[in-house]
């Protein structure tokens, strides 16, 4: 037995080697790079700057606005969802005719790809040629055009709208299996007791939903704070930089600016805090309270 | 026993025999040096694979394989960083946006060519677009073809209402203003353009900017961005928006965007490059007899000023590249009279040889091609050879500071006053 597990990890080193490759590696260059000057790489005429490029980001109003953007965005979106997901979770957890299908339905915005999905939103909001605009004018309600996507800051409602209407489905998903493991003789139990549907949610489904409700909203938040083929594909951060998130802000320092430097620093800044939030999240699911 | 060995032994002997043919094949085919050319599937099209092989027998012991990237300046840009800053050796020979060659040479990632090229031969190509590719007396791309703005506009509108075609702002704005008045349509807009965030935004404004008699720069290499003249063109453009000559929507339009709405004859004026001519007089198009084009406007009293700004691709060769020779002796080729006056027929791209506005071939087969060329003698370069490495960052605080005046954030004022203190914070 002894001799086992002297014999384990050696067995396991190849497997740990190429993870530590594909997966530590880029972490440990971004992170390098970060307090680097003009440097593209860690091996090849590496130049320390030290601090120099966080007080450069924090000095940089764009950056502030990015980050500001992306904490809105998602301080807003993910309650939010997890409220419909909620509402959606309990509808498709009940038994009625044609339940498979409605629960594909329900799903269907989940399954589009994120670009897709936003350039599909980018032509129903355009001013000009736009599904809303023509249906709001067709039945009166707008005399002019609204520029959705051409406005601060309804470029930004627009973007949550969309970021909403695509992931409470994601919700409501794992909240179904969430639900799903909820024994019913509980609220068999509950009957006896004399409970009605409000109680019965409160006091049997609530408590018991919110390990699920927890790792949604984590894995919701850590989604939402990343957020970049949305903005991307939908107003490209614009207008101005209303709606720019960290993640493009990176980008586009990186691939437009080349300085690999500035926006490892700002990758790791995002990182930090992505981290934060989700330590707390877990803390939490350990403690099994809210 | 014995025999079964020796039947073995032959069989080896064929196999090592194979093998060894095998290996020897691409030894006999490598009398060819082998090119990858990164150039846009659609910027080109049905004029790459013709020109790439009259140019594999022209050269002679090449082959180029084509290596077909997206038409999106920033998104081939992305691959190029990527392949750059790995020190990749391919592709060889690359298309470059206009503004890139400065910038790329910045860090060296393309080589200087000009040793392969006669100083002759330098000087058949568009001077005003050869420049853009020049730095420090080096030139590090050769022109392939050029995108300018123009103005496009409704000849059928404006000849309703007893118009020419206009020659300064102050004509386009008060003859959009009477004939949107005078259609009486609300779905007609009056000029229309890329005002997105985007680089055409940049170019916009420089072209309303020229006109005005500003430069980027002044004859001492001074910063000229914060001056009369860009507050001048700055204003124009921020009341053409308050007046409604320009749509609120304008600010999303990309070029496509506002081609669309012009194809769809709901605009007078069309402020683009020339790359959208071939869909608009397409045989499907709405306005394929409406459609005219003039160079863009200047304000009155600054005719002679150059407002044509040019966009457009030059090919450059990588750095890292085996074989630099033999790709600078393929865009040789690949640029040549002949080269252009073929691409300019299968494909409508606009020459970068002055000469070969005047082929007969182009001016009886391509008389949309020939007209363009009228327009280039006006034509300057955004400041991107002289702002180098800075240039992308530099065009994006011009974007951001023009965006925020058309959105009524800031004055115009206030505006090109913030632009040039963040570029005068990172100007080399």
């Amino acid at each position: 037995m002894k001799y086992a597990n002297r014999a384990g990890p050696s067995f396991l080193a190849p497997a740990l080697l190429i993870i530590a490759f594909v997966l530590l590696f880029p972490i440990f260059q971004t992170i390098v790079l970060s307090f680097g000057r003009n440097s593209t790489s860690i091996f090849i005429g590496y130049e320390f700057a030290g601090l120099a490029n966080y007080q450069r980001l924090l000095n940089t109003p764009r950056f502030i606005t990015s980050l500001n953007n992306t904490i809105l965005f998602t301080a807003v979106t993910v309650p939010i969802e997890l409220l419909v997901g909620i509402g959606l979770a309990l509808i498709l957890d009940r038994n009625f005719r044609g339940k498979g299908l409605v629960r594909m339905a329900a799903l269907f915005p989940w399954a589009l790809p994120t670009a897709l999905n936003a350039l599909m939103w980018r032509w129903m909001f355009n001013t000009e040629f736009g599904l809303f605009n023509s249906m709001l004018s067709d039945i009166g309600l707008i005399a002019e055009r609204i520029n959705w996507l051409g406005a601060i800051p309804s470029a930004m409602h627009v973007m949550m709208f969309v970021s909403i209407w695509k992931t409470s489905s994601f919700m409501a998903l794992l909240l179904l299996a969430g639900l799903q493991t909820i024994p019913d003789d509980l609220y068999e139990a509950g009957s006896v007791d004399g409970t009605t549907r409000l109680s019965e949610f409160r006091f049997i489904t609530l408590p018991l939903l919110k390990p699920a409700i927890l790792v949604s909203v984590l894995l919701r938040t850590m989604d939402a704070m990343r957020a970049f083929e949305l903005p991307f594909n939908l107003t490209d951060g614009g207008p101005l930089t209303s709606t720019e998130t960290l993640s493009l802000y990176a980008y586009r320092a990186i691939f437009q600016y080349v300085n690999f430097n500035l926006g490892s620093s700002a990758i790791l800044i995002q990182f930090i805090i992505i981290m934060t939030i989700s330590v707390f999240y877990i803390l939490m699911i350990r403690r099994g309270d809210l | 026993m014995v025999a079964r060995d020796k039947q073995s032994r032959g069989l080896f002997s064929v196999a090592l025999l194979i093998v060894i043919a095998l290996l020897a094949l691409p030894m006999a085919a490598q009398d060819n040096v082998e090119l990858t050319l990164s150039i846009g599937a659609r910027g080109f099209g049905d004029a790459a694979p013709i020109l790439i092989e009259a140019c594999e027998n022209e050269v002679g012991g090449i082959s180029v394989e084509w290596e077909r990237i997206s038409d999106v300046p920033n998104e081939s840009r992305s691959i190029y960083v990527t392949n750059f800053t790995a020190r990749n050796s391919k592709p060889d020979i690359i298309a470059v946006d206009v503004i890139w060659p400065g910038d790329f040479a910045a860090r060296g990632w393309v080589a200087p060519i000009e040793d392969y090229f006669g100083e002759d031969e330098l000087a058949e190509y568009l001077p005003g677009f050869l420049a853009a590719a020049q730095v420090g007396g080096s030139t590090y791309a050769i022109p392939l073809y050029i995108d300018g703005i123009h103005l496009f506009y409704r000849a059928d509108l404006l000849e309703k209402y007893g118009f020419d075609a206009p020659s300064t702002w102050e004509a386009l704005i008060s003859q959009a203003e009477t004939i949107v008045a005078g259609e009486g349509n609300p779905d007609l807009a009056g000029f229309i353009s890329m005002w997105a965030k985007i680089e055409g935004l940049f170019m916009n404004w420089l072209a309303f900017f020229q006109g005005a008699g500003g430069s980027f720069f002044d004859a001492d290499g001074n910063l000229g961005v914060n001056s009369e003249a860009g507050v001048k063109s700055l204003s124009t453009m921020v009341g053409m928006l308050g007046s409604g000559v320009a749509p609120e929507s304008i600010l999303t339009f990309r070029p496509n965007d506002a081609r669309l709405l012009f194809q769809q004859e709901r605009a007078v004026f069309l402020m683009v490059q020339d790359f959208v001519l071939a869909t608009l007089t397409a045989d499907d198009s709405p306005v394929k007899d409406a459609v005219q084009f003039t160079r863009v406007p200047y304000f009155e009293g600054n005719d002679m000023t150059d407002t044509t700004v040019i966009g457009g691709f030059l090919l450059a060769v990588n750095k890292h590249s085996e074989n630099v020779g033999a790709a600078a002796d393929f865009i040789k080729c690949f640029t040549s009279y002949e080269s252009q006056v073929q691409a300019s027929l299968i494909q409508g791209k606009v020459p970068t040889r002055p000469a070969v506005y005047d082929d007969e071939r182009i001016v009886e087969d391509a008389p949309g091609v020939a007209a363009l060329g009228a327009n280039f003698v006006y034509a300057f370069a955004r400041p991107s050879a002289q702002t180098g490495a800075a240039y992308p960052e530099i065009s994006e605080i011009m974007q951001t500071e023009i965006s925020a005046a058309l959105l009524g954030e800031k004055t115009p004022e206030q505006a090109l006053a913030d632009a040039e203190a963040q570029i005068l914070a990172i100007m080399p």
